[in-house]
This record gives C-alpha cells, structure tokens and sequence, in this order.
C-alpha cells in the first residue's frame, strides 16, 4: 500500500514578462488502487501539476511538499522519481530522434528495475503489450515518438505504463485525440496496469467519455491552480452540464482563461 | 564512352539555393596539387582550406621535420590471427620507390610537409577474396612528432575489409594512399582512437578502379586536433563510393573532416555520409564536403550529407557542404547538412522514464552513430565500430565521475 501526498503545492514558472504563479495550494492524496479523474478549464494548472510532480525542471516549487510514501519527491532528479515509481502519461509525448524505442523501453526497464530484464521474457512481455494495444510491431523499430499519430503516442505511453509497473501514474489527458476504439484499447490498457500492480492513477481530462472505460473513485474540479471541488462520479456528469464557471475567480470565465 | 553534345545546366530555385546546387558560388577547391610543400603558402584563417582550423595548434605540421620514427605498426587479422600470407603482404619500403606516390598529390601543405618528411611507407597490399577484415594497429609514439605512411593496394578483383586503428599517445603527420583495383569490392575503416593530448594531421588520397566499390569509413573519437582530408579520383566507370564517418568531441577538442570527391568518369556513384556529436562548451568539430562534377562525367550520381548533435550548449559545428558540377547530363547531385540540438524536453522525456541524464546522453549518442554504423553490411566491422562507440561512450561517464571527484 503505497501513498502519494501533495500538499499545498505553491508552483510558478519564469515567463517573458517575469514570474508566473501557476499552482496556487494544490493539495491532494492518492492511494494504491484508487483512481482519481481530475478535471478543469483549460490553463487552469493540470499539465503545471503533473510536471511538476515529474520534476520537469521549467517549473519552480515556491512552497508546500510531494511525498510517496514519506519521501520528498521534489528533492529527487525527474529519474529518481521515476525509480521511487511515479509515471506521467504526457499530454504531448516528446519525439526523440534516433533512439529507437527497443532501446529506449529496455533501457528505462532496466534503470526503473535496478536490474537488467531476462531477453526472454522481456522480449514476450513486450510484444503482448503491443499486440493488446494493436501497435504494430514495426513500431518498436522506430525512432522514440517520432512522426508516431497523436493516437500512437498515446498509445506508446500507456505500453510504457504497462511495461514499467510504476505505484503511480498520472495520466494527463491520455484520452485526447484517441477515435471510438482507441479510447477503449488505451483504457483496457491502464485498466490491466491497474489490475496488475494495484497502482493508483490520476487522471486528468476533459470529457466523461473515458470514464465509462475507467471508473473513477473520486472526481476533482482543479481551477485556478487548486482543487477546489471533490465529489463521487457523478460530479462528472454535474460538470458535463454546468461548466466550471462557478469555480472561477471573479470576473474570470473559462473563455477567458484560454485567451 | 557516349560524349553527348547537350549540356543542361540545372537552375538555381532562389528561394532554395541547396535544391539545384548547380549555380551557387563554388568554393571547391583551387589549390595546387603537388608534392613540394613550398608549393603552397603557409596556411592561414584566411585561407579557405584552413577558415576553420585553429591553425595554432598544428603549426608544427607546416614545415618539413625529422620524424620521430616512434610510430609503431602491426598488421594482423581482426580476430588476431596471421593474415593469409598469399593474400594480404606487408613491407615497409623507401618513400620514394612505387606504389608510394601513385595516388594522387598532396592537396594542402600539410599533406606535402608529409610527404616530404616522411622516410619509409608501410604497404599492405591485398588480393582475392579474405573471410574476415584485416587489422592494421598504429600505436602512437608519444609527443615527438612523427610522419606515418600508408599505402594500401588492392589488386582487381579484390573482395576484403581493412580496419586501420590509431591508438595511444601521438602527435602524427599521417599519409594514406588507397589504390583499389578494378571490379574490387573493399571497405577500408580508419578508428581515431587517440589518447588526450594527442595531434594527428591526416591526408587520404584514393583512387576507385572502374566498376570498383569502396566504402570509406572514418571514426574520430579521440585526440585534442584531428585534422582528416580525404581525397579521391574514379579510375574508370561504375566506380561506387561510399565514405561514412562519425565523430565525437568533448571540450578543448578540434576534430576536422574534409572530403574531396572527383566525379572524372561517366556514371560513377558516391555517397558521403558524416555525423558528429559534441559535448560541452568550447568543442569544435568542422565538415567540409566537396564534390566535383566534370565535363568527362554524365551518369554521375552524387550525395552527400552531414548531420551533428549538439548535446549540450556552447559547442561549435561547421558544416560546409560544397558542388561544383561542369556537366549537365547526371543522375542527382545534392547535399544536406544540419545542426540539431538535444534539447531539455527530450532528456526530460528520457529521464522520466527512469533514466538518468548521462545515460539518457549516452543512448542518444549511441542511437545517432548506430544508424550509421549500420548501414555498413560487414557484421565484423560495425560490430567491432559499435563496440569502440560503447567503450568511448564508457570514457565519457568515467571522465563525468572524475569532474565530480575533482570537485569534491
Ligand atoms: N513555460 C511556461 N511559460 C509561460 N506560461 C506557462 C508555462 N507553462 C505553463 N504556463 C501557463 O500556465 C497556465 C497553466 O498551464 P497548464 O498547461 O498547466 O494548464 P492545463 O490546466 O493543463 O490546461 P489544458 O487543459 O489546456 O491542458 C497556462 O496559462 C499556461 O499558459
Ligand atoms: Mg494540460
């Protein structure tokens, strides 16, 4: 039983017209097994979150902590944090020509694992892995993300999360741009993750769509840099209807915000 | 031969000079070929063989010395074994008894200051068809300065892999002639393997026998200025070239490459092919490709490409492709040449999966070069490429754990 706590996250990032806040006392705690859906208008500071808990360097902590299970997340290097098993599904998965994906994913098993995967069983797992999320084997050939679909990439992310087991994935909108059957192959796949390492998931997006696929335990409004509102699924469907409005400063809409 | 009398010149797209190259101002070379270095001017920046050379550092080059004579030679097959004494002959020889000197002159001073210093040439000659490359070890001979010769023969017919190795401690004037015989099937692979504090300052002048194939390799992984000029003349028609090459260069370091293909017969092939990698402020790589296109050559076909990876910021890559084409009737002329950066988005990708940033570096690098490396269709030499590729891959991590040792 692992658990992933954020707590009063304060986040701003250097811009051209100086510091911006982005992430105003975001606190949240995930548990093994459970799936949190976070949904929000647009620049609200979701990706902010989820890179931040990654450790993409661009992103500055001003104040408050991440801990998994009671080590400091934020002291740790973006591979560290991966190693101590947290997972971020990209909104927009990076190309890295001339790696090929063989490489990269036997690469990233053996450093997440500590220790090289037998080529047997290794070589089968991700085949299988491929197989169930119709990618074609040519792909574990190809170079890193490159030239890969916007459906393909996230698909690619999903294998990754099969493959690399972590305690906890954050997927961030891993289910934009997928058509009808891709959704439901994308969600079979972080569903057997779940399945067989009991990890917890949060799951940021926009559409209710993907959670007739993935049932949530627990649904969040994130606005303006924080969580603002926590309900059952049925906030979901709530939000399908009224839109954020009620949760934005005043004087701001989600039109605005997007501007 | 058919000699048509229409000549196309191809046109100039001025939105895009590299399309048809045909009509951009031509840089490919005017100098003099000759074996008497005062045949040429004593190198400057001002020079536009030398525009990129930190021509400080390799004064010594420039003027005819008395070699060391310390350079040490062993010829051998890859897996150690004796070579095949009916197919593969070494001996050392006087400079001036043939074949040295039958492959072209000298193109620069540098070559000619060679040439003319140089007292004794190693040969290999080769012959029918070898089941495995033939290994030719050059242990530097320390800081003193030496003149190495080489003269690699290959008679018509020949079906055979050479690798030459450069290894220790040099500061070395080096000349290479590469005779390849008709209907010969060769590739010749030169590792630059040297030791930090090491110069080396190289000529290869080859010539490809009609209906011949040679692919040309050139691995520069180490020494603190590697200057290579390669060139090269067709004996006849259907020659196929195809030179590759791969560098790699950390701080302090200046490693040079410049290929000079002359296109004389009708319906030649070549393919020239470099990538390079720098690593850290202040490392400077130069690529210079030139190809010419004769009157005497229709059918020509002609590429030649340039890649480098910038994988961290305040490292310097000259990339200077140049075509000189004087005849119309050819198949393709063209070049490519580009800097790419590895940027903080794509190690971030990396590391997040796990992998730390100076593996994430190294599993670039190895990607870039391993593309290359695989195109060459002899299993024994990429193999062993590769395997030269890791371990100075390895270097880099140990010099990393010596810059934290030192800090500390
Ligand atoms: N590097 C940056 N420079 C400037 N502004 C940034 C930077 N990164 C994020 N922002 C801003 O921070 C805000 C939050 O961005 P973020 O990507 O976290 O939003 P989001 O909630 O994921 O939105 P979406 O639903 O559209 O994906 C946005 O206004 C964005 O423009
Ligand atoms: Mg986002």
């Amino acid at each position: 039983m692992s658990t992933l706590e954020i707590k009063d996250l304060h986040v701003s990032v250097e811009t051209k017209e100086g510091r911006k806040q982005i992430l105003k006392g975001a606190t949240l705690t995930v548990h093994s097994g459970e799936t949190h859906a976070i949904m929000g208008p647009n620049g609200s500071g979701k990706s902010t979150l989820a890179y931040t808990l990654a450790g993409h360097p661009k992103y500055e902590v001003d104040s408050g902590q991440a801990l998994l299970d009671g080590h400091d997340l934020l002291k740790m290097t973006p591979d560290e944090r991966a190693k101590a098993g947290l997972f971020l599904a990209m909104q927009y998965p990076v190309e890295v020509p001339g790696v090929s994906m063989t490489n990269f994913l036997r690469t990233a098993k053996t450093e997440v694992d500590g220790k090289a995967p037998a080529i047997r069983q290794w070589t089968k797992d991700l085949n299988d892995a491929m197989k169930r999320l119709r990618m074609d084997s040519k792909f574990a050939r190809r170079s890193v993300n490159e030239g890969f679909s916007g459906g393909e990439k996230k698909r690619a992310e999903v294998l990754q999360l099969e493959l690399l087991k972590p305690k906890f994935a954050i997927l961030d909108e891993t289910d934009s741009g997928l058509d009808v059957d891709a959704l439901r192959i994308v969600s079979e796949g972080v569903n057997r993750a779940k399945e067989n390492t009991g990890m917890g998931v949060l799951m940021v997006t926009h559409y209710t769509r993907i959670l007739k696929y993935i049932k949530p335990d627990i649904v969040h409004v994130f606005a303006d840099g924080r969580f603002v509102k926590t309900g059952g699924p049925e906030l979901a469907d709530t939000l399908e209807e009224t839109g954020y409005d009620q949760y934005l400063p005043e004087g701001a809409n989600s039109e605005s915000a997007l501007a | 031969m058919s000699q048509k009398s229409e000549v196309t010149i191809p046109h100039a797209d001025p939105k895009d000079p590299y399309a048809f190259p045909a009509t951009m101002p031509s840089s490919a070379d005017k100098e003099p070929r000759s074996f008497d270095p005062d045949d040429f001017p004593m190198p400057t920046r001002k020079q536009d063989d030398w525009r990129f050379t930190p021509i400080d550092r390799m004064e010594e080059f420039f003027t005819v010395f008395q070699p060391s004579g310390l350079t040490k030679v062993s010829v051998s097959m890859i897996d150690g074994s004796e070579p095949p004494a009916d197919q593969v002959s070494f001996s050392r020889i006087p400079m001036d008894q043939a074949p040295c000197g039958t492959v072209l002159k000298p193109s620069d001073r540098a070559a000619a200051v060679e040439w003319a210093s140089g007292k004794q040439a190693t040969v290999v000659n080769l012959r029918g068809t070898l089941d495995q490359p033939v290994l030719v070890r050059v242990d530097g001979g320390g800081p003193e300065l030496d003149a190495f010769h080489l003269v690699i023969k290959a008679e018509a017919g020949t079906k055979a892999d050479l690798v030459v190795e450069h290894q220790g401690q040099a500061r070395l004037a080096e000349g290479v002639e590469i005779d390849i015989g008709d209907n010969s099937q060769m590739s010749t692979t030169f590792i630059q393997e040297w030791d930090k504090g090491s110069k080396h300052v190289g000529n290869h002048r080859i010539h490809l026998g009609a209906e011949a194939s040679l692919r040309h390799s050139v691995v520069s992984l180490g020494g603190d200025v590697v200057r290579l000029r390669m060139d090269q003349d067709f004996g006849g028609e259907q020659g196929d070239l195809n030179m590759l090459g791969i560098y790699f260069v950390d701080p302090g370091q200046h490693m040079e490459h410049r290929t000079m293909v002359v296109h004389n017969h009708p319906n030649c092939k070549s393919r020239v092919v470099y990538k390079g990698a720098l690593d850290g402020i202040g490392a400077h790589t130069t690529w210079v490709g030139n190809a010419l296109i004769q009157p005497t050559a229709p059918g020509t076909d002609s590429y030649e490409l340039n890649r480098n990876l910038v994988l961290t910021p305040g490292a310097i890559a000259d990339s200077e492709p140049n075509l000189e084409i004087e005849n119309g009737d050819i198949i393709g002329a063209g070049h490519a040449s580009s800097v790419g950066r590895f940027d903080d988005e794509e190690l971030f990708y990396l590391q997040s999966r796990g992998i730390p940033e100076q593996e994430a570096r190294k599993l670039v690098v190895r990607g870039f070069f391993g593309e290359l490396v695989e195109e060459i269709d002899v299993p024994s030499v990429s193999g062993h490429l590769m395997g030269v590729i890791d371990r100075r891959l390895a270097a880099g991590e140990d010099q990393e754990m010596q810059h934290v040792l030192e800090e500390n």
